[in-house]
């Protein structure tokens, strides 16, 4: 039986990571455009840490979401116009409102793996309003299958249309994804997805994992464009996908088109899996930590390595960024 | 809307005449501002005001505004009161009371998954609370226990589910609070009935349709009107298989009050429709009925269910005991409910608003 996958594509929203959130909007009329063209079904957009979350803690963006919302908007026809929200960075009545009036289509409410708790009004919201409402994990890997399957179940009663999990920090293997992939396929009634990091090399692999585990959503950026090591890179894994004979909607060519043109226009540098990235996917620490993880330790001449060792023993998670700061500080002592 | 509700009442009271047993008594209802509460309210108002019996009513609630808000209708009637209290802390309640209908707790799943504790404290620590209380009243002559079709926990055979079935509920999913809750709320019962000889009936609902049920409630029916309603597209989350069965509110309001009166002590009684419906069909129904245009969407994390979910109630005995009938089948149950959301101005566009 012919399998439909179905993608969203974050090129805009976790590439801001990867630029400390300085997208700008000419970059995101140019690259959405031609994810449109390409025929991708999601094109996600906005900071890094979603809706909402320009801020000094986790970066301030270039432009403000609305105008990237807007300007996405306008270029988007086929493609629906998606949107990642983190509630506490995002408020319903300040943003979502906002953003569901400005004509965003799909919603992906996130939280922490074991805090969906979090997401019920937000995801109850979208829902009301007739949009598509999907609920995210993030972090995954730092709970069991179990707590995962818990945690989904709730998002799936709080009106989550799907249930993504993300490898934030790219610490699994694809026997890890293949486990919670299939304990959340049973264990919950709606499609399940996977969204890959790439620290350790295995972003498609792991992506491919999580189809053959049941998976029926999977996130991908141009060239792997996203936060640390980058993310499952789109157009190779659109053609993997095609080989082994699953469909997604998706132009190949026009989705290599796409993707020359993000290498181009979008980004300053296509992500590669540095010394550093391989010990963050090692340590399990959130991707969206690189930028400032690199700005700190080089100006306290701190080894890089050693401060994700040490975050990944804090098992600190995304929002906790000020943190950064407080180990390397302790490094800095224990030089001394 | 109110007009609708009254026809609604006047339908479903096929006997109002049954309730002349109730001039001027006194009914408790817990959980009182609810689907169940709002409906009981109206059902009663219906009656007082075609047989002048004086009914009188206290709803016992946490928030009671939202009731004045909602039912300003019915807020000042002479013959309703609101008693804003949490269930768990009742110790004394008014002497003159005569009647308990025991419905405090949401059956919303989200709440239970969210707040697990709280949830078992309503049940169990509420149930308790009110059984004590009313063990004290000096003229008590019944009680009704709504309880809730998930105390029979997992249901595999394609039959309407009987009262005699005894349950089957796994202690390992924190999805099972409630029926736990509920299941040991029922034994509290029993135990009060047996210790302390209150009169008690229990009743075990199923799933309602109808005006009052808050559209952005978790269930499918409501899901999928909402959905019709703001221009679909309606999906289908899950086993489009699932099959289910809906009694209208008004319908409810009228059994579980002839079970006030009829019920008899020690019996537990199903609550609900017996006309079984597929999701798939549902909401192809809601489609036809508001635009044969919608699309509809299925989303679903697997392609073979290997267990159906089958939830319709066997009816037989609440039919045959108390003589009780579905007044609305499932069209016009889904229609009313439409109309009336349409009229409380829900529509596609108020979208973003």
């Amino acid at each position: 039986m012919v399998k439909h996958i179905l993608i969203s594509d974050p090129t805009l929203r976790d590439g801001n990571h990867a630029v400390a959130h300085q997208l700008s909007a000419e970059q995101i009329a140019i690259y959405a455009k031609a994810a449109d063209e390409a025929g991708v079904p999601i094109v996600e957009v906005g900071h890094g840490n979603g809706l909402g979350a320009s801020s000094m803690q986790v970066g301030l963006s270039l432009v403000d979401d609305v105008t990237m919302l807007e300007t996405a908007r306008n270029n988007l026809t086929k493609s629906k116009l998606g949107i990642h929200v983190i509630p506490g960075f995002a408020t319903i009545k300040r943003d979502l409102i906002r953003a569901l009036e400005i004509g965003v289509d799909v919603v992906r409410v996130a939280s922490h793996c074991t805090e969906a708790d979090i997401t019920q009004r937000h995801l109850g919201f979208v829902r009301e309003k007739g949009k598509e409402a999907y609920g995210v994990l993030m972090m995954s890997h730092m709970a069991s299958a179990s707590t995962l399957v818990e945690e989904a179940q709730k998002m799936e009663l709080y009106g989550a249309e799907g249930i993504i999990i993300m490898d934030s920090a790219g610490a699994y293997l694809p026997a890890d994804v293949a486990e919670k992939i299939s304990a959340l396929v049973n264990g919950l009634k709606v499609p399940v997805g996977f969204h890959a990091h790439n620290n350790l090399g295995m972003a498609i692999a792991n992506s491919i994992a999580a189809i053959e585990s049941g998976a029926k959503i999977l996130d991908g950026t141009a060239r792997g464009f996203g936060a640390g090591a980058g993310n499952a890179q789109l157009e190779v894994l659109i053609a993997v996908l095609e080989r082994m004979g699953y469909i997604t909607g998706i132009d190949l060519y026009k989705m290599l088109d796409a993707s020359d043109i993000a290498e181009r226009e979008v980004m300053p540098s296509i992500p590669t899996i540095k010394s550093e990235s391989i010990v963050s996917g090692l340590s399990g620490v959130f991707s969206g930590f690189a930028k400032h993880v690199n700005r700190i330790s080089k100006e306290y001449e701190v080894d890089q390595r050693d401060v994700y060792k040490e975050l990944g023993k804090r098992r600190v998670v995304g929002g906790q960024e000020d943190l950064i700061i407080e180990v390397v500080m302790d490094l800095v002592r224990r030089r001394k | 809307m109110i007009k609708l509700i009254t026809e609604d009442c006047k339908k479903s009271c096929k006997n109002s005449v049954l309730f002349s047993m109730l001039k001027d008594q006194t009914i408790l209802i817990t959980g009182g501002t609810g689907f169940m509460g709002k409906w009981l309210a109206e059902m009663i108002s219906y009656i007082n005001d075609k047989e002048n019996f004086n009914i009188q009513l206290i709803l016992l609630a946490r928030d009671i505004k939202k009731f004045e808000k909602e039912m300003s209708h019915l807020a000042d009637r002479p013959y309703i009161r609101l008693l804003r209290q949490d269930v768990r802390n009742v110790h004394d309640l008014p002497v003159e009371i005569n009647y308990i209908i025991h419905a405090a707790g949401t059956p919303d799943n989200r709440e239970h998954v969210s707040q697990p504790i709280l949830t078992i404290e309503t049940f169990y620590k509420g149930t308790q609370a009110i059984l004590d209380a009313a063990s004290r009243l000096p003229d008590l002559k019944k009680i009704v226990h709504i309880s809730s079709h998930l105390v029979y926990g997992e249901w595999d055979s394609e039959d309407n589910i009987s009262e005699k079935f005894s349950g089957k509920v796994g202690i390992s999913s924190i999805n099972n609070v409630y029926a736990e809750s509920k299941r040991i709320a029922e034994t509290l019962c029993l135990a009060y009935r047996n210790q302390f000889k209150l009169p008690i009936s229990i009743v075990r609902p199923f799933a309602f349709v109808g005006p009052y049920h808050d559209l952005e409630k978790p269930w499918a029916i409501n899901n999928f009107i909402r959905d019709g309603i703001l221009g679909g597209a309606i999906r289908i989350l899950g086993n489009g298989s699932t099959v289910r069965s809906y009694l209208y509110g008004s319908d409810m309001a009228y059994w579980i009050l002839v079970t006030l009166l009829k019920g008899q002590i020690g019996e537990i009684y199903n609550l609900g429709s017996s006309e079984a419906v597929s999701l798939n069909d549902l909401a192809k129904k809601i489609q036809t009925m508001i635009n044969p245009n919608l699309e509809i969407l299925s989303k679903s994390s697997k392609e073979n269910y290997t267990n159906l979910s089958r939830l319709v109630p066997d009816t037989t005995k609440i039919v045959k005991a108390l003589n009780v009938e579905e007044t609305y089948q499932i069209n016009d149950s889904i229609n009313r409910t439409i109309v009336w959301n349409q009229l409380k101005g829900i529509n596609k566009n108020n979208i973003t608003k």
